[in-house]
């Protein structure tokens, strides 16, 4: 199994667990200027999709994955977790 | 140097998701028709809780109207309130943009009995299925009773006095005169209101333990107050809010002034304890009356608290008769929740929002489902009544004791006061 997150990964995370629905191929171009709260993730809501995440792959994340401002932020650290994890 | 008059509270709009329509007209048409839409209880896991019967908001899709950015994060009784704040917006014509020009000059004020328990016991599931990790981090807000309020606020970017009221199901009415008082103080608008959703298994087996619920399983029968048939009151889910404004601020930008929110006053006396309930009820009233300068005689027609309990219903037309005297038998007295169920807190805000309609169209509804009534009232039943309308009293008890009283005056009527 891949354990990277891919950008597809995120953007269903998004949907699902904060409401929020962007098209995968415009989520790290529209990230990056106005971060996850630009695009309507609140802090509950990047809360949910870490939790989310924690559950799937089954191991914890760095405290500071909830506190990452943009996607592409986000992902850069996530999936380094994994990969030093795997 | 004389002190500045005080302004006058307004309602300027009405917005109503209730079993009995989703939208103010369809609620209108259907309560002053008499319908009754008290059914068996379809909600996914209930079929084996003995509560049958209840009114539930039926061809409702939040999706259509609310964003999921908020459908996510709230519970149903929440997107209730959404979606009845919108309407009432649009029914006040007042636009985001107008809102917009000074959010500080609107708040929102809400009451709830029950608060989120759909959304809460999915997550409690998770919990104990799963595990902690498992129950998402909105459990935190959902289930409040406080989050309808916020979570209008913050969608609308009103930034003006905003609270909760927790005063059992009286807590509709007090919410209401809450925000006429806000209104007073200088606040322009207040929406206000209340929505409740307590058909989920978790939130009916809490109810079961009120002995003032009906378990009668022929929805005909199951909620007809003030009959030798009373044997209880049947809940319901939805609600109302309505915009409560200043009637300067009304006037400035052209809005018709629909009715006043003229009195209020509030009692408590003790759960369950109906009897009690007599003299508290009739000093709810008095002091309404008293605040909104109204003679007993004025009152043109009573939307009943109608719990439907023997005890209780001789208490509430006892405190009729104690409050305004001999009018108190002669008033007509309406209780069209027959035909929705008792919605909790909401039940007294769609019984003003229907006081409100039925001083318009000068028409008072029915009571579904109540024949042969058994105390010395005039109470409306079969078909709607015709009836100049200038004033309406509008009553509400709490299972926990509490009593309240509004006064609405027609707002054509009391234009030049």
């Amino acid at each position: 199994m891949n354990a990277q997150i891919t950008v597809e990964e995120l953007a269903t995370l998004m949907r699902t667990a904060a409401g929020v629905t962007v098209a995968p191929e415009e989520l790290l171009e529209r990230g990056e200027a106005g971060g996850f709260e630009a695009l309507g993730v609140d802090s509950l809501g990047l809360l949910g999709i870490v939790g989310e995440l924690e559950n799937r792959h089954g191991t914890p994340m760095p405290p500071d994955a909830e506190r990452c401002r943009t996607p592409r932020q986000f992902l850069d650290l996530v999936n380094s977790t994994l990969m030093a994890g795997a | 140097m004389s002190e500045p008059k005080e302004a006058r509270a307004a309602v300027t709009g009405i917005g109503v998701v209730a079993p009995n329509g989703t939208s103010t007209d369809t609620f209108w048409k259907a309560t002053h028709e008499g319908v009754s839409v008290l059914d068996r209880i379809s909600r996914e896991g209930c079929a084996d809780l003995p509560l049958k019967v209840a009114g539930e908001v039926r061809g409702f899709e939040p999706a259509d109207t609310i964003d999921g950015r908020f459908l996510v994060q709230t519970d149903r009784y929440t997107h209730f309130a959404l979606a009845a704040a919108d309407l009432a917006l649009e029914d006040a014509r007042l636009g985001q943009a107008d809102t917009d020009a000074d959010p500080y000059a609107v708040g929102v004020v809400t009451a709830a009995g029950s608060g989120g328990g759909e959304f809460g016991q999915r997550e409690l599931q998770q919990l104990w299925g799963k595990g902690s990790r498992f129950v998402g981090p909105y459990q935190s807000i959902a289930w409040f009773y406080a989050a309808s309020t916020g979570q209008i606020s913050i969608r609308r970017g009103f930034k003006g006095p905003c609270s909760v009221v927790a005063s059992d199901e009286a807590g509709g009415l007090d919410a209401l005169a809450h925000a006429a008082r806000a209104v007073r103080r200088g606040t322009d608008v207040i929406v206000a209101g209340a929505t409740e959703a307590p058909l989920a298994p978790y939130s009916m087996v809490c109810q079961l333990g009120y002995g003032e619920l009906s378990l009668e399983t022929d929805p005909e029968r199951a909620y007809r107050p003030f009959t030798e048939g009373a044997r209880g009151f049947v809940p319901a889910e939805g609600g109302a809010m309505l915009v409560v404004e200043s009637e300067r601020a009304a006037r400035e930008r052209g809005a018709e002034v629909r009715a006043y929110v003229a009195g209020h006053a509030a009692t408590f006396t003790g759960a369950s304890r109906w009897t009690e309930s007599r003299a508290g009820l009739a000093e709810a009233v008095r002091r309404a009356l008293d605040e909104a300068g109204c003679a007993p005689e004025e009152v043109d027609v009573v939307f009943a608290d109608a719990l439907g309990i023997p005890e209780a219903d001789r208490a509430e037309a006892l405190a009729l008769a104690d409050a305004l005297g001999a009018h108190g038998t002669r008033v007509p007295v309406t209780a069209p929740k027959t035909g929705t169920g008792r919605g909790y807190c909401a039940a007294p805000v769609l019984d003003s929002a229907a006081a409100v309609l039925a001083m318009e169209h000068g028409l008072i509804p029915p009571t579904p489902n109540v024949q042969d009534v058994c105390h010395d009232l005039d109470l409306v039943t079969g078909r709607a009544r015709p009836a100049e309308l200038r004033t309406a009293l509008v009553l509400s008890r709490g299972l926990m004791g509490s009593n309240s009283a509004l006064v609405l005056r027609h707002g054509a009527a009391h234009a030049q006061q």
